[in-house]
């Protein structure tokens, strides 16, 4: 038996040293910088910040020689940043003019053009500045760190995301529901109804989802 | 015993004058008792070398794999606890950030009830109730391998998963909606949902193979009425397990189904008309039943040593197994006391209420026996086995008591979630089954090895379990009225919790120092403990009739029943089975009330089929329910050639894939 177990133990070790395939995809950010907690404003132009961690000034001053990095990268290799993204996107509205990605009073999030350009940074000015035309300015009302998650949710609409890490449930049916029954789905919404033959309305389900 | 007008008896003359028997029990008697144990050592033993040890199918070695393995994983999971109390021992500590310790207290959790509690009570059943019942083997021995393969894998997967990053993180129950796909993103959930089904396949194959074993495979006379107390409560919890685990292997199932962004069905999205509650109520008829199926077979741990160190059987056998029963009944009509925050309808909860507090019924009669067992012993041997069901008493009462205060309505929902429950439920299934089972490996360590463990060092990791575990729990039951909530990762100085988490710690500590003091007894005392002999504890059951450790097919001559303690009771002429083939595993089977012999049954050998199909079926979960449903379909192709493999007709040859020609070791 001493054998069988020293196997079992061999099998542990194993698992265990899989560990350094630990993958970032995973991680929870459940506490945020306290300077990312701040509401957004593009008009930041000072690293100082007050917070409640006084007795570490480390946290008091993020250094001007490393500037906050734009490229929303983590964010857009991680499960949680951008399911947080997406429950964000509904919880802010975003879908009242944008719906889920294909438009409406807005323009379309999930095709491949941009009218303001289409990276990170780019997609978090649009967020925190606004643009001619109706996108509101959000500056000052979002949390910076919960703009940077819509912006990588915003990006996964287009399949700009790693795949792995998108967050699910936008399921067929609930797409299919947006082509030929909208109202059902959001009521008041300005989504003309289509009448496709089953194996269109498919082929056009396959193809959006393609899209993602 | 009045053995002539034993119906038992009569049977037993009937088979030794069946047309075979006699010319067989004549040709075992020409032969020297040393070649019939080197036959059946031949015929029963596995195969030498690493596939040998792989292809085992013997209840022992795969008994004690599930006990070694579960308390791996206990000793693991209790790491991750002493990391979490570490943490908790100051306000507004930085050791580990709200993430990990998500998973930490999720892994300890599911660790702790999947991979520890239940597996390692069923492989002590594994272990001992072919040899309580006088059987060579257990009825299904491929299933029961197939289960262990399955259990590792699950426990493989989660800690592997926790050493990734992929720890769930959701806490040991999985709520919906935080478990679904829209607040549990990534693989974590995913990975805990495949664990529960894989250790649940195995808890059930488990269920049904000591089942099996004890309805059908007792000796000739031990009628359901004089089956130890031990084997009652193992068949008690084995129904308990076919009907509990269903609900939450189905339950994960549903919620893979939910997750998974190829399936997306809506089973718990209320958003879509699915019942969140759901959820809860699936998971708690499993997981209140669990507790039970837990705290059941320690009480035949204790009911074991008791008889052993008071020197007389317990008092009260037909009480005790009615309370048994009872529990397993009632058991499972008090899940929604979990689900008090609820909205449940007064009525249900009254009725919740009312049958949480009627289980303290049969509990208490199971207490009232044992102490008048000790009031009615001549002389009361307090060795360190009988230590731990002492200290079970005082900490099971403890928690009891906590548990009537929690079946009210009114006191459940002003301690719901807070470190009250916590240091409930640690004192019922610590102080109710974890006390008793530590007990129970003291016991049986020389029946397992062969040796005696340390009585002194038994004594000594006894109190250190004691003193921490009391210093650990009882704060916490003042630290939840206060207040503190569970599974947080830390508190603000101004709460004033900081003296009582600090005591916790410390407590924890010195339990897990007990807990090193227990491993390294049995470890040192494996080579160098005294030699012990087949019953050092002069106790009744037939476990002890074999010898220390037992043979490969535990009894040369498998014993008959003639009383509830058969060690203590057989008359020494008392007839033996002989009728048995030596070329094939061959297992009697008695008459399901009566145990009366009935037939002959050739049980399987060594066989890798069931590693074979074990390895498919986690592949399927893992890929299939984790990353695409193909990887289900794909596995399936695996799993019916494993089966294939496994019911191919083996022509009559059934039994014979022994261990081959003896070598010289």
């Amino acid at each position: 038996m001493a054998k069988g177990d020293v196997d079992i133990a061999a099998a542990l070790v194993a698992a265990a040293l899989a560990g350094p395939l630990a993958c970032e995809r995973e991680d929870c950010e459940l506490r945020v910088d306290p300077s990312d907690a701040e509401p957004s404003l593009a008009t930041r132009t000072s690293g100082l910040y007050p917070g409640p961690h006084a007795e570490d000034p480390s946290h008091l001053v993020r250094t001007a020689l490393a500037p906050r990095p734009l490229v929303n990268q983590k964010n857009e290799r991680n499960a949680y940043a951008l399911s947080e993204g997406k429950r964000l996107y509904s919880a802010y509205n975003c879908r009242g003019c944008h719906a889920n990605g294909g438009g409406g009073m807005g323009p379309a999030l999930m095709d491949d053009g941009w009218i303001y350009g289409g990276k990170a940074e780019q997609i978090v000015e649009t967020i925190v500045k606004g643009r001619p035309g109706g996108m509101p300015a959000f500056g000052g009302r979002i949390p910076e760190f919960q703009v940077r998650q819509i912006a990588a949710f915003v990006r996964s609409l287009s399949g700009n995301v790693a795949g792995d890490a998108a967050p699910s449930r936008d399921t067929r049916g609930h797409l299919g529901g947006w082509v030929i029954d909208p109202q059902s789905i959001k009521p008041g919404t300005r989504m003309p109804q289509h009448n496709f033959a089953p194996e269109d309305l498919h082929a056009l389900l396959d193809y959006l989802q393609s899209l993602k | 015993m009045n053995t002539e007008s034993d119906p038992v008896t009569t049977a037993i003359e009937e088979i030794s004058t069946r047309s075979d028997a006699p010319e067989r029990s004549a040709r075992a008697s020409a032969t020297s008792d040393d070649s019939l144990h080197e036959q059946l050592e031949r015929v029963w033993r596995r195969r030498p070398g690493v596939l040998g040890r792989l292809a085992s199918t013997n209840h022992k070695d795969v008994g004690l794999r599930f006990i070694v393995t579960a308390f791996v994983f206990f000793a693991l999971a209790g790491v991750l606890a002493l990391v979490m109390r570490l943490q908790l021992a100051k306000p507004g500590n930085t050791l580990v950030n709200p993430d990990l310790y998500n998973q930490l207290f999720t892994t300890h959790g599911s660790a702790m009830m999947f991979l520890f509690a239940v597996p390692v009570m069923e492989g002590m059943g594994l272990y001992l109730v072919p040899l309580m019942v006088g059987a060579r083997n257990v009825a299904f021995p491929r299933l029961m391998a197939y289960a262990y393969w399955t259990f590792l894998a699950s426990g493989i997967l989660l800690f592997g998963g926790l050493a990734m990053n992929i720890g769930p993180d959701m806490g040991w129950f999985g709520y919906v909606p935080l478990s679904g796909p829209e607040y549990s993103p990534g693989k974590r959930v995913d990975l805990w949902s495949q664990m529960i089904t894989l250790v649940e396949i195995a808890s059930m194959a488990l269920a049904v193979d000591i089942i099996v074993t004890i309805l059908k495979l007792r000796a000739p006379g031990m009628s359901l009425g004089r089956m130890p107390l031990f084997v009652w409560t193992q068949l008690v919890t084995g129904f308990m397990v076919i009907f509990a685990m269903p609900a939450v292997a189905l339950g994960s199932t549903l919620l893979t189904l939910d997750r998974l962004t190829n399936v997306g069905t809506h089973f718990f999205n209320v958003a879509e008309g699915g019942d969140a509650i759901l959820w809860q109520h699936l998971f708690w008829f499993f997981g209140h039943p669990d507790v039970y199926i837990i705290f059941i077979p320690a009480t035949g741990f204790i009911s074991s040593i008791v008889a052993a160190f008071c020197r007389r059987p317990v008092f009260g056998y037909t009480p005790l197994v009615l309370s048994i029963i009872a529990i397993g009944f009632i058991g499972f009509g008090v899940w929604v006391h979990h689900m008090f925050v609820t909205p449940i309808p007064d009525l249900g909860q009254g009725m919740f209420t009312a049958a949480s507090m009627m289980i303290v019924i049969p509990s208490g009669v199971q207490i009232f026996c044992w102490t008048a067992t000790f009031w009615l012993a001549r002389r009361v041997h307090v060795r360190t086995p009988l230590l731990f069901v002492l200290g079970f008493f005082a900490t099971f009462v403890i928690g009891g008591l906590t548990g009537v205060m929690l079946a009210s309505v009114s006191i459940d929902t002003q301690v719901h979630d807070t470190f009250f429950v916590v240091a409930h439920l640690h004192y019922v299934l610590i102080g109710g089954a974890i006390f008793p089972l530590i007990g129970a490996i003291y016991f049986w360590f020389p029946k397992f090895t062969g040796r005696m463990a340390s009585e002194g060092w038994g004594r000594v990791s006894f109190w250190l379990l004691f003193a921490g575990f009391h210093m650990t729990f009882y704060p916490q039951h003042h630290l939840g009225f206060h207040g503190m909530p569970r599974r947080i990762y830390t508190y603000g100085a101004e709460t004033g919790w900081g003296y009582l988490n600090l005591l916790s710690t410390v407590g924890a500590f010195t339990l897990g120092l007990g807990v090193l003091t227990f491993a390294t007894n049995l470890l040192v005392s494996l080579k160098r403990g005294p030699r012990a002999g087949p019953n050092p504890w002069g106790a009744g059951t037939l476990e002890w009739a074999a010898a220390s450790p037992p043979a490969s097919y535990n009894f040369a001559y498998p014993p008959t029943c003639h009383g509830r303690e058969p060690v203590w009771e057989n008359p020494p002429d008392a007839p033996v089975i002989t009728g048995l083939s030596t070329d094939k595993r061959e297992l009697l089977c008695t008459t399901l009330m009566d145990a009366a012999p009935d037939h002959r049954y050739a049980v399987a050998g060594n066989s890798l089929w069931p590693l074979a199909l074990a390895i498919p079926t986690a592949t399927a979960l893992i890929t299939g329910g984790m990353f695409h449903p193909a990887g289900a379909v794909y596995s399936a192709v695996g799993v019916a050639v494993a089966l294939c493999g496994w019911f191919w007709a083996s022509g009559g040859r059934k039994g014979q894939e022994g261990g081959g020609p003896l070598t010289k070791d």
